[in-house]
């Protein structure tokens, strides 16, 4: 693919989601998630192989239907109240029927089935983009109609189901994509309660996809196996990687805990306990595979020289920088974050 | 009024229940998105009419554009599908599979 044409689709990726971000009728915002599948399709399917080709076909479908019956919804609420604007009083049926539609944009548990298969097909960039940027433009939509319970109990089933099919997996991009489908469970959790908190723990789940697809980038690795070579490749990023995922997983002293702890207590403060018990009960499924990829990387094979055969050691310089800046957020900003947190208490 | 909802929303129900259950022709999910695309153009067409407002009457056009470019798309997936698996048969596309 020519530069030119990879820097026109990405500006329309962003064109996409920003048309989306900043729309308040119900028809704009269609279009900008419309623009937005359309300008990643080209980056999907650029290495043209059998499975780059599946996965875009799947997406390109899955994201059309979500799309139309996005739109579909908001026509029958023009309908039935008289209004097209998405901060106005909803008809209840639409709403439900816009919730499942961006959801199933999303990737959410009933309707995730889509996004471990997709994922699979793409490489790590463009995962990465699908797995970060992709999220942005219905989590904001999502935020912006109000159903009460709904989406906590959409929220509940993706940290399980997220949790539950994680835990078999040897390909790693399969893994994160239901590591995605288990946080985008977490925001879910508290979008009604508290939406500031849910974009908080967007930014930090951001930044730690962000670091981690980045060391699976330098690694140059795609299935379990194949980390267990890390130490001779990279060995400082070997050491700090096991922490990057128990940032993921919501360990203690790291980022990651942060958003855990905060949603935890805000469900508490409003009286969902149950909910607050099930969805804490339920990291530990996730904690479990992020534990067994840390296992593979760093615990198995002795820091020697190996009898393996190694990949090539032609390190990428380029994505250095940004990989070690979100790497120390990923793993430092705890303390930091209460001052970003302050207007929401 | 609520005769031309339940017209359109079955419509749109239609081209849904088509697209997700008769799973056997990359052609014809294609051809049921078109369907639901036309449903909600036609909803978009009567609203104009209906309200008589004017200022409306850009959206069905819009409306038209966006789903050419998502046919053109959803063509040009289905030639790259038959290219690398052969024919457009959705369970040939089982590369992917946990």
């Amino acid at each position: 693919m020519s530069p030119l044409t990879l820097l026109t689709m990405a500006f329309t990726l962003m064109l996409g989601t920003t048309i989306t971000l900043m729309s308040t009728h119900w028809l704009l915002a269609w279009m900008g998630l419309e623009i937005n599948t359309l300008a990643i399709i080209p980056l999907m399917i650029k290495q043209n192989h059998p499975r780059a080709v599946e996965a875009t076909t799947k997406y390109f479908l899955i994201q059309a239907t979500a799309a139309t019956t996005l739109l579909f919804a908001a026509t029958t609420n023009a309908w039935l109240t008289g209004a097209w604007e998405i901060s106005q009083v909803m008809h209840p049926l639409p709403t439900i029927i816009i919730t499942m539609a961006l959801s199933l944009k999303m990737g959410l548990a009933p309707m995730h089935s889509w996004l471990p298969d997709v994922m699979q097909g793409l490489e790590l960039k463009v995962g990465l983009v699908l797995a970060t940027w992709q999220k942005l433009a219905p989590f904001s939509l999502l935020c912006q109609i109000p159903n009460s319970n709904f989406t906590i109990l959409l929220g509940l089933t993706s940290i399980i189901l997220g949790g539950w099919g994680g835990l078999n997996q040897t390909q790693l991009r399969k893994i994160m994509a239901y590591s995605s489908i288990a946080h985008l469970g977490w925001m879910l959790l508290v979008m009604q309660l508290l939406p500031s908190l849910s974009l908080m723990t967007l930014l930090v789940y951001i930044i730690m996809t962000f670091s981690l697809f980045n060391i699976f980038m330098i690694n140059k690795t795609t299935n379990i196996n194949s980390l267990s070579t890390s130490s001779m490749k990279v060995p400082v990023l070997t050491t700090l990687t096991p922490l990057i995922l128990l940032s993921l997983g919501g360990l203690p002293p790291l980022t990651g805990f942060l958003p855990k702890w905060l949603i935890l207590q805000e469900m508490i403060k409003q009286n969902f306990f149950m909910t607050a018990t099930m969805a804490a009960l339920s990291a530990l499924l996730s904690l479990y595979f992020y534990l067994r990829l840390s296992y593979n990387m760093t615990f198995t094979i002795a820091p020697n020289t190996s009898t393996n055969t190694l990949s090539w050691r032609l390190n990428n310089k380029n994505i250095i920088l940004p990989t070690a800046t979100s790497m120390t957020m990923t793993l430092l900003m705890l303390p930091l974050l209460p001052l970003a947190a302050m207007p929401l208490f | 009024m609520i005769f031309t909802l339940m017209t359109f929303s079955f419509m749109f129900v239609l081209g849904l229940m088509g697209l997700t259950f008769y799973r056997t022709h990359l052609l014809s999910a294609l051809l049921c998105l078109e369907g639901m695309m036309l449903s909600i153009f036609m909803a978009f067409s009567l609203w104009v009419l209906q309200m008589e407002s004017d200022n409306f009457s850009t959206p069905p056009l819009l409306l038209l554009t966006f789903s050419a470019c998502e046919a053109s798309i959803g063509l040009a997936l289905l030639i790259a599908i038959a290219r690398t698996h052969g024919s457009d048969r959705i369970n040939t596309l089982n590369l992917l599979q946990c």
